[in-house]
C-alpha cells in the first residue's frame, strides 16, 4: 500500500484514492492491534497453564525425591527453582509466541513480497537473514551457560534469605543481625557478578543484531538505489523495501529486548530438565503391605551410611518385634536412633541387610501401603501456614470435622481447640512447641498404622500433659507394634524390648524387664542415673 | 510526595554519580537514530532524484547510516553493562535495608514478619524488582523525551500541521495510562498477593516434607498446589492483560499517527513540498517518537505497580521506618567485601539485677513478674501452652508487648529488642535454627572470638564428643545443606552460639528436651559452674528443676507459684500436679520391677 501510495503521490492520483489508502492503513493498523491483544491474551493463558503445570510437575518430582536430596537443598532454593525457573520461562513464552512467531510470519512474508518485486533484491534478504539468524542462535547458545550461572546465583541468595528469616529470632537475640547484611551483601555481590557477566554477553548479541541489521539496511537502499537509477525499480518500491526492512527489524528488535528473559528462560529451561533428571534413589515396590492387624517388625543384620561422607552410621543391627510389640530405643543423642528409625519408615534404604515390615522387604514395599500402614511421630513438628484443619489432614481430604475433633481431643488439644475463633479454619499461628507434639499425635490418631514410630515424640511435653494423653497413646500403640525413641526413660515404662544403641551399633538388647532386672545391664544403669525406679 | 516517589529518587540518588553516567550513556542509544533518520531523508531524496546526486554518493550515505548503527550498538553495549551494576546495587541496597530493619530496627519483628519465610521472600524477591524497574524506566523516559524534543523541531520544520497532529494522539495515550492507574494497581496488588501465595506454599511443602513423605501425603500436597495455581493464573493473566491493553493502545496510536502522516502528506507530496526522503524521515521517526508515549505509559502503569510493592515491602519494616529508610542509601558492596560488622559496643554495667513487671501478652501471659538476680538459676515450668516460651520472648523484646515493663540494674528498658543482646544476653531458642555454613560460623555469626574459645563454648556445651566426630571439625558444612546433626546435637550448637557470647545472662528455652540423661547432667554442671553468671532456663525436666534457685510456675500465662522445687511441691497445686505425673511413672516402675 506504501508503495502504490508513494507511487501514485508521484503520479498525481487523485486526492480521494489516496485518502482511501491511508484509511486502510489505519483499519488495518488497529485490527492488527487487536489481533496482537487477542494473541496476548491467549498466550499468557498458555503460558500459565503450560508453566502452572510444570511447577506441579516439578513439585511433584522433588516430593518424590529422598531425603538426601532435600539435605541438600533448603525450601528457599527449591522456591525458585520451582517457582521462580519457571516464571522466567512464563515470561519468555508469551513474549516467545507474540514476538518471534509472528515475527517470522512477517518475516515470511516480507521475503515473499520482496522476492516478487524483484528476486535477486528477495534472494539477497534471504541469504542475509539466515545468516543473522544462524548468528544469533549460535551466539545463544554461548549466552545460556553464563544465564545458568546467573540463575543458580539468584536461587542461593534466596535460599540463604529463607533460612535466615525462618530464624530472624535466633539471629536477633544472639546479636547478629549486621553480620547477616553484611553475609547477605556477599551473596548479592555473587549475584551480582554472574549477572554482570551474564548482561555483557546478552548485550553484544544485542549490539550485534542491531548493526547486523542496519548493515543489511544499508545494502537494501544500495541495492536499491542501484536498481532505480537502473531504471528497473520505481522510487515507491524502493520506499517499500526500505518499510520492510524496518518491519524485519522490529520482531527482532522487541526479540531482543526480552533478551534477558530470553537467556533466562533457556537457563530456566536448563534447570528444569536437570531437576526432573535427577533420580530418586529408592525405586518403589510393588507389594503392598498387610492392609490390617499390628505388623511384626525385623531388622536384620542392617548397616547405613551416607553416600555423601560415607561414614558408618549405623552397622550390624537385629531387631525382631512380633506384631503388637514395642521397642524403646535409647542411646546418646548422635547414636543413630533417628537414623534407624527413618530406615523402618524407608526414607532411605540400607547399606546392607534388610528391613522388613509385616513380612515384605520394604524395597519391595508398595510405597502407597507403606505409607499408609507405618506412621511417624517427630520431636521437631513441621507445621504448615495453613488452616487447623489442613495441618491436622496434611491437605488431604478430611475424614469429617467429627473426627477431628476427636483426634484433637484425644491429643489434649480439645481446650486449646475450643478456643479457636473459626474452628478448624482458624489459621494455624503461635502453636507452642510441645502444642505441635500434641498436634503431631492428632495427626497420627486419625490415621491406623499397623507400625508407629515415636522419636522423641512427648520430649517437648511436661510429666502432666504426657500423662493427660496416656489414654490416647495407648490407644495409638494397643494392638500396633511400635518403636519408641525417648530419653526420658519413665516414657519407656510399658515397652516390651530395649535396645541400647551406641555408636551406631546394638550394645544391648533384649525384654525391658529383664535388663530393668539386671544390676549390671546399661539400661538399668541409666534408669538410676535418670532417677526412675527399676 | 508519595513513598514510592520518595524511594525511587532515593534509588536514584544514592549513587548519583552512576546513575547519571548510566542516563548520559543511555541517552545517545535515544538520541544517535535522530542522525539515521537525516541520513535516510538524504538517502530517499537522492534515490527519487529530489536531490541529483551520483550513485556513489548515495553509497556513501547508506555506509554512513550503518556507521551511526555501529556506533549505538557499542553505545549500547557500553550502557547495559554499566546499568547492571546500578540494578543490583539498587535491588540490594532494598534488600538489604529490609532485612537490616527486620534483623536490627527497634521494635519486635514478630509483628511485621508474614507467617512463612517463603512470603518474606517473594516479597524481597518481586516487590524489590517492581520498584526497581519504575526507577530505572526514568532513564528511558529521559532518553525518550531528548529524543522527541530535538525530533518535533526538525519535523515541524518540514511540516508544522502534520507534527502537531502526531503529538496529539500521543497526549490521549498519556491521559489514559493515568486514569486507569487505580485499576492497575489493584489487579497488579492481587496478583502480587496471590503469586506470594504460591511461593510461600511452596516454601512450605519442602520446609514440611517429611511430614508429607512420611504420612505419604504427596498427591493432597500437589492437589492444594494446583488450587494456589488457578487462583495465581487468572490474577496473573488479568493483570497483564491490564498492561498488554494499554500497550496495545499506545502502538495503536503509533501506527494510527502513520496512518494521519500518510493521509495529510498526500497533497503536501503532490505539490511536491514534502518529498519521499521527508516521508522516510518522518516514518523513521515516528517509530522512534513512539518511544515517548510508550515510556510514559510504562512509567505510569509502574507507578501504581511500584506503590503496591513499596506498601509491601514497607510492611516489613518497623512502625517508626518510612519509605526513606526502606531506600537509606548507606554502602553497596558489590565489588569489594563488605567492611566487617562493627564490634557490639561495650556494655557498661554487669547485671546486677534484671526486673519484668506486669509482662502481659493479649491473650497468652497475664502480668508476669520476673526478678533475675545475678549469680541465680532460674527455671520456667508449667504446662503445655502455659506461656513459657512466650515469657521468654516476651522478655527478649521479641513479642509485642500490651503492657510491662522491663527494668535493667534499676533502669527501664526502652526497647528490650535491641537492649538485651550480646553483651548484655544471649539467647539458644526452643526449635534450633542452624544456618548452611560451617560450625565455625554458625557459632560465630560475625562475632571475632578465636577457635579456642569457639570450642570452649562447644564443651559448656557439652558437645566435645560429638565434635570429634565431625568430619572437619569447626570447618563442617551443618544446618540444612550440612551435615545432618541429630536434634540433641542442634540443640547444644544453638546453645553454645549463645555461650560463645559471654552473656552476662543466658537465656534457653527446652535445651535439653532431645538430651539423654547423662548429657543432660553434663550440660546443666558445666553451665552452672562456668558459664554465664545468670541463667534463665525453660523445662520441666528434674536435671534442671533440681538446681534451681527459683522455679517460676506458670499456668495459663498467669504466675501459679514461685520459689525453690521442694516448697513448690510442698505448697504449690500446679507444681504438685506436673510433678505428679514423675510419681505415678515412678510407682509404674515399681510395679513392672516387681513382676
Amino acid at each position: 500500500m506504501t508503495r502504490q501510495f508513494v507511487d501514485d503521490a508521484g503520479g498525481g492520483a487523485g486526492l480521494r484514492h489516496l485518502t482511501l489508502i491511508a484509511l486502510g492503513y489505519l483499519a488495518l493498523a488497529v485490527a492488527g492491534q487487536a489481533a496482537r491483544t487477542v494473541t496476548a491474551w491467549l498466550a499468557s493463558r498458555l503460558a500459565w497453564d503450560g508453566t502452572d503445570r510444570l511447577r506441579e510437575r516439578l513439585t511433584e518430582h522433588a516430593l518424590g525425591l529422598d531425603l538426601a536430596f532435600h539435605g541438600r537443598h533448603t525450601p528457599g532454593e527449591l522456591i525458585e527453582r520451582v517457582d521462580g525457573d519457571v516464571v522466567a520461562v512464563a515470561d519468555f513464552v508469551v513474549a516467545f509466541v507474540l514476538d518471534v512467531v509472528a515475527g517470522v510470519l512477517l518475516l515470511a512474508g516480507v521475503l515473499v513480497v520482496v522476492c516478487t518485486v524483484d528476486w535477486r533484491i528477495g534472494c539477497a534478504l534471504l541469504a542475509y537473514c539466515v545468516v543473522v539468524g544462524y548468528g544469533m542462535a549460535r551466539a545463544q547458545r554461548l549466552a545460556v551457560p553464563s544465564a545458568a550461572r546467573s540463575r543458580a546465583a539468584s536461587a542461593t541468595l534466596v535460599g540463604m534469605l529463607e533460612e535466615r528469616l525462618a530464624g530472624v529470632e535466633d539471629i536477633r537475640a544472639n546479636g547478629a543481625g549486621e553480620h547477616t547484611v553484611r553475609r547477605f551483601h556477599q551473596v548479592s555481590a555473587a549475584l551480582f557478578r554472574a549477572e554482570n557477566r551474564d548482561a555483557r554477553i546478552g548485550t553484544m548479541l544485542l549490539a550485534g543484531t542491531s548493526v547486523a541489521f542496519a548493515a543489511g539496511t544499508a545494502v537494501m537502499l544500495g541495492l536499491a538505489a542501484w536498481a532505480v537509477e537502473a531504471g528497473t525499480l520505481t522510487v515507491g518500491t524502493a520506499v517499500l523495501l526500505f518499510q520492510y526492512t524496518l518491519m524485519v527489524r522490529a520482531p527482532f528488535e522487541r526479540l531482543i529486548d526480552q533478551i534477558r528473559r530470553y537467556q533466562s528462560a533457556l537457563a530456566g529451561l536448563a534447570r528444569i530438565a536437570a531437576l526432573l533428571a535427577e533420580k530418586p534413589a529408592l525405586t518403589p515396590g510393588t507389594s503392598p503391605l498387610p492392609a490390617a492387624g499390628p505388623l511384626g517388625l525385623r531388622v536384620e543384620g542392617v548397616g547405613f551410611s551416607y553416600p555423601d561422607d560415607g561414614e558408618q552410621v549405623l552397622s550390624g543391627i537385629d531387631v525382631t518385634l512380633a506384631p503388637g510389640e514395642t521397642l524403646g530405643l535409647v542411646g546418646r543423642t548422635g547414636s543413630g536412633k533417628t537414623t534407624l528409625a527413618r530406615l523402618v519408615l524407608r526414607l532411605h534404604d540400607p547399606v546392607e541387610g534388610r528391613v522388613r515390615v509385616g513380612g515384605v522387604d520394604l524395597r519391595e514395599a508398595d510405597p502407597r501401603s507403606l505409607r499408609g500402614r507405618i506412621g511417624m511421630v517427630t520431636q521437631d513438628v513441621q507445621l504448615f501456614a495453613a488452616s487447623v484443619r489442613d495441618n491436622l489432614t496434611l491437605f488431604r481430604p478430611s475424614p469429617g470435622d467429627e473426627r477431628l475433633w476427636q483426634a484433637l481431643e484425644h491429643a489434649g488439644l480439645g481446650e486449646w481447640a475450643a478456643g479457636l475463633p473459626d474452628g478448624l479454619d482458624t489459621e494455624l499461628r503461635g502453636l507452642s512447641a510441645g502444642q505441635a507434639q500434641l498436634l503431631a499425635f492428632a495427626r497420627a490418631f486419625l490415621s491406623d498404622p499397623g507400625l508407629v514410630v515415636l522419636d522423641e515424640a512427648s520430649s517437648r511435653l511436661d510429666p502432666a500433659t504426657e500423662r493427660r494423653i496416656e489414654d490416647g497413646m495407648s490407644r495409638l500403640l494397643r494392638d500396633r507394634t511400635g518403636v519408641i525413641i525417648a530419653h526420658r526413660l519413665s516414657s519407656l515404662s510399658r515397652v516390651d524390648k530395649i535396645a541400647v544403641l551406641d555408636h551406631g551399633k546394638i550394645v544391648e538388647y533384649g525384654r525391658r524387664a529383664d535388663l530393668a532386672a539386671d544390676p549390671d545391664s546399661r539400661f538399668g544403669r541409666l534408669l538410676d542415673l535418670a532417677g526412675v525406679r527399676r | 510526595m508519595t513513598p514510592v516517589m520518595r524511594v525511587a529518587t532515593r534509588l536514584a540518588a544514592f549513587d548519583l554519580r552512576r546513575y547519571l553516567v548510566g542516563a548520559l550513556l543511555w541517552l545517545p542509544v535515544h538520541v544517535l537514530p535522530l542522525a539515521g533518520g537525516l541520513v535516510l531523508q538524504r538517502v530517499f531524496d537522492q534515490i527519487s532524484g529530489h536531490e541529483p546526486a551520483a550513485l556513489r554518493a548515495t553509497l556513501w550515505w547508506c555506509a554512513a547510516f550503518v556507521g551511526v548503527e555501529l556506533v549505538r550498538g557499542v553505545v549500547i553495549v557500553v550502557a547495559w553493562t554499566y546499568g547492571v551494576y546500578w540494578w543490583c546495587a539498587a535491588a540490594t541496597l532494598l534488600r538489604s535495608n529490609v532485612l537490616r530493619s527486620v534483623l536490627t530496627a527497634r521494635g519486635p519483628a514478630a509483628a511485621r514478619l508474614p507467617h512463612s519465610p517463603g512470603e518474606a521472600v517473594a516479597r524481597l524477591r518481586d516487590d524489590v524488582a517492581d520498584t526497581v524497574d519504575f526507577t530505572d524506566e526514568s532513564v528511558s523516559l529521559m532518553g525518550t523525551t531528548l529524543f522527541a524534543l530535538v525530533a518535533l523541531p526538525i519535523m515541524a520544520s518540514v511540516d508544522p500541521v502534520i507534527t502537531l497532529v502526531l503529538v496529539l494522539p500521543m497526549i490521549a495515550v498519556g491521559v489514559l495510562s493515568r486514569s486507569l492507574r487505580r485499576v492497575i494497581a489493584r489487579l497488579h496488588g492481587r496478583a502480587r498477593r496471590l503469586g506470594a501465595a504460591v511461593t510461600a506454599y511452596v516454601g512450605e511443602v519442602f520446609g514440611g516434607v517429611l511430614a508429607i513423605k512420611t504420612a505419604g501425603a504427596e498427591a493432597a500436597a500437589l492437589e492444594r498446589l494446583r488450587a494456589h495455581n488457578r487462583r495465581r493464573r487468572a490474577a496473573a493473566v488479568r493483570d497483564r492483560m491490564a498492561t498488554d491493553l494499554l500497550d496495545a493502545t499506545t502502538t495503536t496510536t503509533v501506527e494510527l499517527s502513520i496512518g494521519l502522516v500518510l493521509l495529510l502528506a498526500a497533497p503536501a507530496m503532490r505539490g511536491g513540498d514534502f518529498t519521499v526522503g521527508d516521508l522516510a524521515l518522518f516514518t523513521s521517526y515516528i517509530g522512534w517518537l513512539t518511544a515517548l508515549p510508550r515510556s510514559i505509559g510504562t512509567i505510569l502503569y509502574r507507578l501504581p505497580q511500584a506503590a503496591v510493592a513499596t506498601e509491601r515491602l514497607s510492611a516489613l519494616m518497623a512502625p517508626h521506618e518510612d519509605a526513606a529508610t526502606l531506600a537509606r542509601g548507606d554502602g553497596v558492596w558489590l565489588h569489594r567485601d563488605p567492611p566487617p560488622a562493627p564490634p557490639p559496643p561495650r556494655h557498661s554495667g554487669p547485671l546486677r539485677v534484671l526486673e519484668a513487671r506486669g509482662l502481659t501478652v493479649h491473650g497468652l501471659l497475664h502480668d508476669v513478674d520476673v526478678r533475675l538476680e545475678r549469680g541465680s538459676f532460674t527455671v520456667v515450668t508449667g504446662a503445655v501452652g502455659a506461656g513459657k516460651t512466650t515469657l521468654v520472648r516476651a522478655l527478649l523484646g521479641l513479642l509485642p508487648l500490651d503492657a510491662g515493663t522491663i527494668v535493667w540494674n534499676g533502669t527501664p528498658v526502652a526497647d528490650p529488642g535491641t537492649f538485651l543482646v550480646p553483651g548484655r544476653a544471649a539467647y539458644a531458642g526452643q526449635v534450633p535454627r542452624l544456618f548452611s555454613a560451617t560450625l565455625r560460623e554458625n557459632l560465630l555469626l560475625g562475632r571475632p572470638e578465636s577457635d579456642d574459645d569457639v570450642r570452649r563454648a562447644l564443651e559448656l556445651a557439652a558437645f566435645e564428643r560429638d565434635l570429634a566426630e565431625l568430619p572437619d571439625g569447626l570447618g563442617t558444612v551443618v544446618g540444612p545443606r550440612g551435615v545432618r546433626l541429630s536434634g540433641g546435637q542442634a540443640q547444644r550448637v544453638t546453645a553454645a552460639r549463645a555461650l560463645v557470647r559471654d552473656p552476662d545472662l543466658l537465656l534457653v528455652d527446652d535445651l535439653s528436651s532431645a538430651l539423654d540423661v547423662e548429657t543432660e547432667r553434663l550440660l546443666w554442671e558445666r553451665i552452672a559452674g562456668d558459664g554465664p553468671p545468670t541463667v534463665l532456663v525453660v523445662s520441666h525436666r528434674q536435671a534442671a528443676l533440681e538446681r534451681a534457685d527459683q522455679v517460676i510456675v506458670l499456668d495459663g500465662g498467669r504466675v501459679a507459684g514461685r520459689g525453690r522445687l521442694p516448697d513448690l511441691l510442698a505448697h504449690c497445686p500446679e507444681m504438685r500436679r506436673l510433678w505428679h505425673a514423675e510419681l505415678v511413672t515412678e510407682a509404674t516402675e515399681d510395679r513392672a520391677g516387681a513382676e
